[in-house]
């Protein structure tokens, strides 16, 4: 098996794109589980998939459209939509700042 | 009077006014009071049962809880989600309710199913109802374990590659995972979309056939759902089938001795039914792994993308350790340059696993395998091995990536530490009407070799 490697920085580059916030400890221990199952997973090259082409899914569907205008009815009423959190301020969510002062 | 009885005969009993629903429901919950702080395998459970006046027939039912239930809290065993309460019903629950269940509790699982062992847990693992040292598999680990200590007559687990199949092997107890498509996703919590299939664990076949029956068929609100006609499931047990069934060596290299003797104990006994036995060849599992490994870790870190606490749920700080190791490998292969090296690569070799199946299935009408290499393990015994949990399911990630139909049924118990063993059939497609008819020849020329009874009688009233 062909060992990949990774860098420290290429650990916090990811965390960072996955919006996770990681100790030295982690970083340490995923920097060597990420190698390890990239490793693995390497074995996929073993077969010729020159011309097949990827299946997204087992059960050969298609798309499945609401038509125009149709009611929607999973709607939730402002109460549900509010009952689990607590960054609520009149009738809106309320998150950081995107663009600074 | 009730132990170990199945949902089936409850209902008939209920019926025949032999007893009350609220009976049946409080029977449960005694036995849950007695014995849950031992195993562990309800995270909730669901006191509000008030007979109403349509004195409507209610059998109670646990699920796991993956499965948003409304008004009732539903964590996928994640400290993120620890206080949330779903606003509305899951269709798997909509249906169960809608017919004759009453929702008894919610029940432990790998943090959003996550794992193989129900360890990884952020409310503390199951306890195996067998042996309590071990694992009792995972990651419906929670349902599996209600089912066989019986603090349940049945439980609705979910399926990515191995979840229902393989507790269900390890804690002694029917699992069945339907076609992927067969069962709407509506309500459940996503792993990877396009392999999660809800499911039952059950104590006989008919109960899984009864129960599937139930929760099967197209939902307006899962695109993904089958336009296929549901069959009924329990009436078609009754015809005596004849079978060709496919037998493969690539599912029993490293497989412990005593599963071994299982399966081929098993294959005689299929040969006397008159059944035809037939060696297969199959592509090697170990693709399986890899093919799962990246298509359910891109998955995870783009459905997982969305706790972000503002809306419900803490902040992305509680994601548990193997959460954020699996959103972490998601998030590479599906990084800038990797895609086509990994995702890409990955999609293919799925259509190979779909096509060497279509292949295999013009010769065979189901393949019979074991369905985990060893029986349970030691609790902790996964922690050792991060990749550890995807070789416990190495025999079940094939059927999963295919997404055809499969069910796990327990077939003796090893002779020296008293652990059950998990054989599974694997069909066609939407035809889970043959892979449970032999399951149910198998269960009354064998009763599974006394399993699921002995498993009960553990825990008397």
């Amino acid at each position: 098996m062909k060992k990949k490697s990774l860098s420290k920085e290429d650990v916090l580059q990811l965390s960072k794109l996955a919006g996770l916030t990681l100790v030295d400890d982690e970083i340490v221990k995923y920097k060597t589980q990420l190698e390890e199952t990239i490793s693995y997973i390497e074995n996929l090259n073993e077969l010729a998939t020159d011309n097949v082409s990827p299946s997204s899914s087992a059960t050969f569907l298609k798309n499945v459209f609401f038509d125009d205008g149709e009611k929607n009815k999973r709607g939730l009423n402002l109460e549900e939509v509010f009952q689990n959190t607590q960054n609520k301020e009149g009738n809106c969510f309320k998150v950081k700042k995107i663009f600074g002062e | 009077m009730l132990l170990g009885k199945s949902v089936t005969e409850i209902l008939a009993l209920i019926k025949n006014k032999k007893i009350s629903s609220k009976e049946v429901i409080d029977y449960f919950l005694k036995r849950i009071e007695k014995y849950n702080k031992k195993l562990n395998a309800y995270l909730t459970v669901n006191k509000s049962y008030k007979a109403d006046k349509s004195k409507k027939i209610k059998v109670p039912i646990a699920v796991k809880d993956n499965f948003c239930t409304k008004g009732i809290r539903t964590t996928a065993s994640s400290k993120v989600l620890a206080n949330f309460i779903p606003p509305y019903e899951s269709t798997v629950t909509k249906r169960l309710i809608d017919t004759s269940f009453f929702i008894l509790g919610k029940t432990n699982m790998d943090a959003w199913a996550h794992g193989s062992s129900t360890e990884t847990s952020d409310f503390g693992p199951t306890k195996n109802p067998w042996d309590l040292s071990r694992c009792p598999g995972g990651s419906s680990g929670g349902s599996a374990a209600a089912v066989s200590s019986y603090l349940a007559p049945a439980a609705i687990g979910s399926e990515t590659a191995g979840s229902i199949r393989q507790p269900g092997s390890w804690s002694g107890v029917i699992g069945l995972k339907p076609t992927y498509g067969r069962v709407s996703r509506y309500g459940l919590i996503a792993m990877a979309s396009s392999l999660d299939c809800p499911g039952p664990l059950t104590l006989t076949t008919e109960d899984a056939a009864f129960i599937l029956k139930i929760i099967a068929g197209k939902d307006e609100f899962d695109a993904t759902t089958a336009p296929n006609e549901v069959p009924d499931y329990v009436a078609s047990l009754k015809k005596k089938k004849k079978f060709i069934i496919g037998i493969t060596d690539e599912y029993l290299n490293g497989v412990d001795c005593e599963i071994k003797n299982a399966f081929y104990q098993l294959v005689e006994i299929l040969e006397k039914l008159g059944h035809k036995i037939k060696k297969i060849k199959l592509l090697s599992p170990k693709y399986s792994i890899s093919v799962y490994t990246i298509i359910q870790r891109a998955e995870v870190s783009s459905n997982l993308a969305r706790y972000d606490g503002i809306r419900y749920g803490n902040d992305r700080t509680f994601f548990g350790s193997e959460a954020k190791r699996r959103i972490m490998l998601g998030t590479y292969v599906l990084s800038y340059g990797y895609y086509d090296a990994y995702y890409k690569k990955a999609q293919k070799v799925r259509t190979l696993i779909i096509e060497d199946f279509k292949k295999v299935f013009k010769e065979v009408d189901m393949i019979l395998a074991p369905t985990t290499p060893i029986p349970a393990l030691k609790l902790g015994e996964f922690e050792k091995y991060p990749f550890f949990g995807e070789m416990m399911d190495v025999l079940n990630e094939p059927a999963a990536i295919a997404g055809i139909c499969a069910i796990s049924f327990p077939f003796g118990l090893t002779k020296k530490e008293n652990l059950p063993i998990g054989l599974q059939l694997m069909g066609r497609w939407f035809e889970e009407e043959n892979i449970l008819n032999l399951t149910h020849q198998i269960e009354k020329e064998t009763d599974f070799l006394g399993v699921i009874k002995k498993g009960v009688k553990n825990y008397p009233d």
